[in-house]
């Protein structure tokens, strides 16, 4: 969090608080406020499913509908204190998220954002004609909360209550994206590949993204039915999901800051608009959504971040810089338990017979080769001849034709990437997949999944801090080894080509891999860099690990390499010592090319 | 001396609070080949961004003479200044003739592009036997060849490579810088970044090693390659296997 953050956030809280008692603050202002503080619960939820995890929901009303219903039908039906109806309420709207989510969240895109619109108009119109949900005449007559002699009936205190809500999610949201479980669905946006190939069950991510932000909403509903103490469909249509989205989009659906400053834009200009535009055009209806409309154009078309950053920017020229943070100091301690390599020389890998056909094209034909632990070994041979397929057939991210892949004796052909992750195989990929927008060490951290445990519950508790500290320490001893520490709290697209093909090799390394496959790690890099960069393949080598590379350069290749598998459209073309492929007319003739 | 196709002064580039380029200053002179080396994050794509106008810069570009000011990319597309990026940035779900006839979009009401293409498939064999195939299906060094011949299609007067040679096999290297190098005897200027030092002196005319945002360094390749710094930074020991 930067000293801008924090300033904004100390003040919007102090006017959050001292605002209501002033004397003279209009009641109505008060319950202006508390509507605020349950659409930026909502909102809340969106920052985390539409900004971080890059799923759009029109449905999240429904889910404020959830909570809502189900508060009013225990209080009213079965007699059940508020209280006891909370805990239901968020278990109700989040057991709901997860089965929705477990059908729907298979989808992708715009097919995800057109499902969510039918689960939740179809949710309108069963609230609306089934007698269970008092069809649209609705539900009334549902109790005010009382805590201790406390009415929260009383709309100050009331809105106390809203406030202590949203302070808790937000709390609660900061510390879910700063954690294990948080990188994983932050790792979403990098693409799932990547993120699969880390260890990461990107379904999971997804759906937990899903279920937080039901829950959040649920809540927001659970809040609504004992303000408004009565419920009905409209407020949950889809209409209103629109609204949320609006929210989200406006304040800035990037950071929680937005989702904060679009409630309160939103909420407070529909008040305006109601009362100004009617009058004004000296007609009835709702033309608020009109100019809503026209808002959302515009902020699309001029600041598609929303207008949290502008109010960032503004505060931080106010503010002095911040120091820059300081780079932890080099230690050789394993900061988390190391998996045992097998012993040197002992058969790590064997390809056989492995075939790839892509309809008629055969992508790779036949090809076999064995690594044995503590090798280098590179996989060489003209551009388009298979060698990233090869890749993509041992790690899990295509699918063979043909053929098996033994690792360490058991058979991945077949298996999932992240399986084959757990096994112990990282990888770095010719087409570098860091996430957008999320820094270097965060990145490099992700690499380190498989090696905690902590879950979104402990993580949104503060509980896994240790576990946290332990990643991290691991994520600057990665750094440190590949020569990039002080680019550690850069944002990772920031960094050059070159340099992002390091910070992938740190994110591999984090994994503690047995097997470590590389594509084109060099390419990029001058010369001095390549030779840094052979020289910890090296050091990595003689600690035990096993190193297959696809690489173009041939000084790189032949100087760091104990054997050499050549490629050439698709088929095993020799293998060999360096030495002897050098002087290999038919490699020579295909890739090398005799020395101008 | 006749005038240079480029020149740049004290250009300067900056994204928020981080100085990519701090002051540079360099020229292309007309029909010769130009090389940039530098280390990685050194601001030699900025550079290119910036005089391509893909990112607001400081201090002055002059193109043929005439200072480039506020410009948008496709005012200067049309002064005949074509940029072939470091990812290649093809249009890989359209076939690669459909990429070259894109390439000559702001000579689109000029005739027909017929000729041209067979000045490219002349040029690029391999672009010929794919033609219809889409580009995202092309091999790496086929990509680089379709970048560089969609930016020929619209016949540029200076042409800035960035980092051609990279991830590609070295048999293709040699094929793309000597396609570079043909270019120029036939006319073209041309711009190269390059991160193959050895390979990129041998078919410039010039070179500028870029550190840190400025020049450290210019001259002649034989100069440049007589360096003790550029040796043991950029060359290395020369093996049997180089490029």
């Amino acid at each position: 969090m930067s000293a801008a953050h924090r300033a904004v956030a100390l003040l919007l809280l102090t006017l959050a608080i001292l605002a209501p008692l002033m004397p003279g603050f209009p009641p109505f202002w008060v319950t202006l406020l508390s509507y605020i503080g349950l659409s930026a619960l909502v909102a809340l939820g969106l920052v985390v499913l539409v900004g971080v995890a890059g799923l759009t929901s029109f449905g999240q009303a429904m889910f404020v509908g959830f909570g809502a219903y189900t508060t009013a039908i225990l209080t009213t039906r079965y007699g059940f204190s508020p209280w006891a109806t909370l805990p239901v309420a968020l278990v109700v709207s989040g057991l709901l998220a997860w089965g929705i989510g477990a059908i729907t969240l298979r989808l992708k895109g715009h097919y995800l954002a057109i499902a969510t619109i039918a689960w939740n108009v179809s949710f309108f119109y069963l609230a609306g004609n089934l007698d269970f949900f008092q069809r649209n005449d609705g539900i009334s007559g549902i109790p005010a909360i009382t805590l201790l002699g406390i009415d929260f009936a009383r709309s100050i205190n009331f809105y106390w209550l809203v406030l202590l809500c949203v302070l808790l999610a937000i709390l609660l949201t900061r510390n879910l994206l700063d954690s294990r479980a948080g990188r994983a669905v932050r790792a979403l946006r990098g693409g799932a590949l990547a993120a699969e190939s880390f260890g990461v069950n990107t379904f999971n991510a997804r759906v937990l993204a899903f279920v937080y932000a039901g829950v959040l909403a649920g809540l927001s509903g659970w809040l609504y039915a004992h303000l408004q103490r009565a419920v009905n469909p409209s407020p949950f249509g889809i209409n209103m999901s629109i609204d949320y989205l609006l929210m989200a989009v406006a304040g800035g659906v990037h950071s929680i800051g937005g989702a904060l400053l679009g409630a309160a834009i939103v909420t407070l200009l529909r008040d305006q608009l109601q009362t100004l535009l009617p009058s004004l055009l000296n007609a009835q209806g709702n033309f608020e959504t009109i100019v809503f409309g026209g808002l959302l154009i515009l902020i699309l078309q001029f600041s598609p971040q929303g207008l949290w950053p502008h109010l960032m920017k503004l505060f931080s020229r106010l503010l002095p810089k911040p120091a820059a943070v300081p780079v932890p100091p080099i230690s050789e301690a394993p900061p988390l338990p190391l998996r045992a390599q097998p012993a040197r020389g002992a058969e790590v890998l064997r390809a056989s017979e492995l075939r790839k056909q892509f309809g008629g094209l055969v992508a790779v034909d036949n090809v076999g080769f064995t690594l044995n632990a503590g090798e280098v070994v590179g996989l060489i041979g003209p551009n388009g001849a298979g060698k990233s397929t090869t890749f993509n057939l041992l790690t899990g991210v295509l699918a063979a034709t043909k053929g098996n892949v033994a690792f360490l004796g058991e058979e991945i052909c077949g298996s999932t990437a992240r399986h084959i992750a757990t096994r112990g195989v990282a990888r770095t990929f010719q087409h570098v997949k860091l996430v957008r927008g999320m820094s270097v060490l965060d990145n490099v951290a992700l690499g380190a999944h498989l090696r905690g445990a902590a879950g979104p519950l402990s993580a949104a508790l503060h509980l896994d801090r240790a576990e946290e500290a332990r990643i991290f320490a691991l994520a600057w001893q990665q750094l440190h080894r590949v020569g990039l520490a002080q680019c550690a709290h850069l944002v990772a697209d920031d960094l050059s080509l070159g340099q992002q093909r390091l910070v992938e090799i740190a994110r591999a390394l984090c994994l503690d891999p047995v097997l470590l496959l590389l594509d084109e790690p060099a390419a990029g890099l001058r010369h001095l860099e390549k030779a840094a960069l052979a020289k910890l393949l090296d050091r990595l080598r003689q600690d035990g690990m096993t190193i297959l590379l696809v690489e173009h350069d041939m000084d790189f290749v032949m100087n760091l390499t104990d054997r050499l598998v050549v490629m050439n459209f698709g088929a095993e073309l020799a293998q060999g010592r360096p030495k002897d492929i050098q002087g290999n007319p038919a490699v020579i003739d295909a890739y090398l090319g005799t020395a101008a | 001396m006749t005038q240079p196709i480029l020149d740049v002064q004290a250009l300067q580039v900056a994204y928020d609070a981080i100085i990519a380029v701090s002051d540079v200053s360099m020229t292309v002179p007309k029909g010769s080949i130009v090389t940039i080396l530098g280390p990685n994050g050194a601001g030699k794509s900025s550079l290119l961004n910036a005089i391509m106008g893909v990112v607001p810069a400081g201090g002055g570009i002059h193109f043929a003479g005439r200072a480039l000011g506020g410009e948008s990319v496709e005012a200067r597309v049309n002064d005949g200044l074509s940029l072939v990026p470091e990812k290649r940035e093809l249009f890989y779900s359209m076939s690669v003739e459909d990429n070259l006839r894109l390439g000559r979009f702001r000579l689109r009401h000029q005739g027909s592009a017929e000729p041209m293409l067979n000045e490219m498939w002349a040029l690029f064999p391999r672009l010929k036997e794919r033609r219809r195939q889409l580009a995202g299906t092309l091999s790496g060094g086929e990509r680089q060849m379709l970048a560089m011949a969609r930016a020929l299609m619209g016949e540029p007067r200076l042409l800035m490579l960035d980092e051609p040679s990279l991830g590609l096999a070295p048999l293709i290297v040699r094929e793309i810088l000597q396609t570079a190098s043909n270019l120029r005897d036939n006319g073209v200027s041309i711009l190269l970044v390059e991160q193959n030092a050895r390979a990129a002196l041998r078919i410039a005319d010039y070179g500028y090693v870029l550190e840190s945002g400025r020049v450290m360094l210019e001259g002649e390749p034989d100069a440049l390659q007589a360096d003790q710094r550029i040796v043991e930074s950029y060359l290395g020991v020369r093996s049997a296997v180089s490029v």
